[in-house]
């Protein structure tokens, strides 16, 4: 992953190699760090939290949050944002919806999904375009969309649209000895993920665009393209997070996945990709994604009132971010 | 573009995509950007007075007064804000926060307590996030972003979920009451305005703001304080906004738990139509009024042409990306 850049010594004892290993994946540590305190010190006050359905339900719940944050990192990775993920979400998930409730048959599933799909891709590449051809910032930009985005959510409905084969719910509930089909899915899924990013020729290309899209451009890397491409991924997994959460709740939400964009957003800063684009690893989205998802688990077993847990959620956050110290300055 | 590297690229790809630019399409998209707010004023006014006459009505031109005094006065900050390469996502929450304090404390306190309460918090709140943005160098969006989730928190973990209480007199007569056949608000507004005017053309403060925004290194090695600039500038827009929800809940005369909550996306889409760019030093007060203009009218006129709800939602995001996507592409030929 990242270079030797100082310490180099020809036969580096093996303390040495600790310390430089510790220095370089240092935000990798203390996230998985604060998820071991975290769910050591939970499981011995709460006899709930150690039964291994919650530990399984736990890794069900951050589905959803994680599809959402693997696009996510991928565009914070070029250093831009993509503010409409979870809009992208909700449109996928009524469109999906409605097409079942006309024709509430199983044949339609695979169509379904990839219709799906396809309108990730194409509201990501739209993004994309936005973003290379105008030159204009990509936070505020992909929150407009959004808003537009929203629009069109209340535009198809307003109401839960009933009307899921029984078929598609098996998304959620089909299980292979004791452990949910999707969760194992997941987990390839973040393994495919984290090779993409780190051992294939685009992956490291979004890593180049981040660190400078100048550079990039003189190495021969496609900038536009390589950044279209990030926005399309976003979309797609959008999509998927969507589609799942349609499997997960039988209707289509028109409020499904409200604030999720920020979510996604803070778990991969506190993963430890860089928010300026450039560095980080998919395995420090991972995670971000458990320890939010460990600590409204925790909340929840705690029984803490649902409204301090957005007073709690959101000062853990400007906690964390306040936290990490980037290195350039403004 | 200096990029003698440019990879291959097919003769379709290249007529798509590349757009040659001459000087004279540097000087029209600079002029667009600049002008873009009053001319859409001009076309929406128009277009009103042909398709909904009703836009016109008294009473309806009394309604934009005030949605146009709220969102204006938020936009003044939001415009402090872009013009040192900063963003706060944290007005609409800080609005609502400010008018449930005002309002929940009223009964049993005095109310002149309660606004400095609301004020101190408002001044705090604005200092946290210049905090976070200059001295822990927290992207401007995620740090404002952040506060505005825990803003919300507060708010619900304070009312329960349930806003009660009674708007005090005093909002009412900043708002509501009428000065000749201007509502107060406006009048409001029109100090707001006058008095940042007057700041930023005339006082060091103001010209420091241009500088921070323009380049902040050079304005450093002249010795101007960066991170005191960007600090106050984010107090400045915190307790503006929290002005804001106090003219806002005089004027609706309750208060609920959705107030606010378009007020981040309005404010910067006002903000950026007006010719403000997003990478700091350029933009003015007048434009960002225009620019509050076109936006409360279009929000206006699908109130009054009788359109569902959710079409609200798509001007304010066709808008936003218009405008960003125009400034950005300003920005980007201007400092080619």
């Amino acid at each position: 992953m990242k270079t030797m850049t100082n310490g180099q010594v020809a036969n580096p004892s093996f303390w040495q190699k600790v310390r430089v290993f510790v220095k370089s994946n240092v935000s990798i540590l203390l996230i998985y760090g604060l998820i071991l305190v975290v769910g050591i010190g939970t499981a011995v006050l709460s006899e709930n939290f150690r039964q291994f359905s919650n530990l399984v339900s736990l890794f069900r719940q951050s589905i959803v949050l994680g599809l959402l944050s693997i696009g996510q990192s991928m565009v914070v990775l070029t250093g831009g944002m993509d503010m409409s993920v979870a809009m992208t979400a909700r449109i996928v998930n009524l469109v999906v919806a409605t097409f079942f409730n006309a024709n509430s048959i199983d044949a339609l599933i695979l169509p379904m999904l990839l219709l799906g799909g396809v309108i990730g891709a194409i509201i990501g590449a739209f993004n994309g375009f936005l973003v290379t051809r105008t030159h204009a910032n990509p936070f505020i930009i992909t929150f407009g969309v959004a808003s537009v985005l929203r629009g069109i959510g209340l535009a198809i409905s307003n109401v839960p649209i009933r009307g899921v084969p029984s078929g598609y719910l098996k998304i959620y509930d089909a299980k292979v000895a004791g452990i949910p089909v999707n969760v194992i899915v997941m987990l390839l899924i973040w393994l495919s993920a984290y090779i993409f990013t780190t051992r294939t020729r685009p992956g490291r290309a979004l890593f180049a665009v981040g660190g400078s899209e100048h550079v990039a451009r003189f190495s021969a890397i496609r900038v536009n393209k390589t950044l279209i491409t990030a926005y399309v991924i976003s979309g797609v997994f959008a999509a998927l997070g969507g589609m799942f959460l349609l499997a997960r709740s039988g209707v289509g939400d028109p409020s499904a996945a409200e604030g999720l964009d920020f979510q996604s957003v803070v778990a991969v800063a506190m993963g430890g990709i860089s928010l300026y684009g450039g560095k980080g690893s998919i395995f420090g989205a991972l995670g971000g994604v458990i320890l939010l998802g460990l600590l409204s688990n925790v909340f929840n077993i705690l029984q803490i009132d649902v409204y301090y847990q957005q007073l709690l959620l959101g000062l853990i956050v400007l906690v964390a971010v306040a936290a990490y110290r980037s290195p350039r300055s403004l | 573009m200096n990029n003698p590297t440019t990879p291959k690229q097919s003769t379709v790809q290249k007529r798509l995509l590349d757009i040659r630019i001459t000087p004279r399409m540097v000087r029209w998209v600079d002029l667009a950007g600049q002008r873009a707010a009053p001319i859409g004023v001009l076309i929406v006014f128009l277009a009103a007075a042909f398709l909904a006459p009703a836009f016109y009505k008294p009473s309806n031109l009394k309604t934009i007064s005030i949605q146009l005094a709220v969102l204006g006065i938020v936009a003044v900050g939001q415009t402090l804000a872009l013009l040192v390469r900063s963003i706060d996502l944290s007005v609409g929450a800080v609005l609502a926060l400010g008018a449930v304090i005002v309002v929940q404390t009223e009964s049993g306190s005095s109310i002149g307590l309660s606004l400095i309460q609301a004020f101190g918090i408002a001044a705090i709140i604005g200092l946290a996030n210049g905090f976070l943005i200059t001295k822990r160098q927290v992207p401007p969006f995620v740090a404002t972003f952040g506060m505005m989730w825990f803003i919300q928190g507060a708010r619900l973990a304070y009312t329960k979920g349930q806003a009660s209480g009674t708007v005090p007199e005093l909002l009412r007569a900043i708002s509501i009451r009428e000065v000749g056949f201007v509502p107060a608000a406006f009048l409001v507004f029109l100090a707001v305005n006058g008095i940042v005017y007057f700041v930023i053309k005339y006082t060091h403060f103001g010209r420091w703001i241009y500088a921070v925004g323009g380049n902040p290194s050079a304005a450093r090695y002249v010795g101007i304080k960066t991170d005191l600039v960007v600090i106050l500038v984010h107090m400045t827009c915190s307790i503006l906004s929290l002005f804001a929800g106090l003219v806002l809940s005089g004027y609706i005369g309750y208060i609920d738990l959705r107030l606010g909550t378009d007020y981040n996306t309005n404010s910067i889409a006002a903000t950026i139509i007006g010719g403000t760019t997003l990478t700091g030093g350029r933009g003015n007060l007048l434009g960002t009024i225009a620019g509050v203009l076109l936006l409360v009218s279009l929000l206006n006129l699908v109130v009054v042409l009788g359109l569902p709800i959710h079409w609200q939602y798509a001007v304010q995001g066709v808008v936003l990306v218009a405008a960003t996507a125009l400034q950005g592409f300003r920005q980007y030929l201007l400092s080619r």
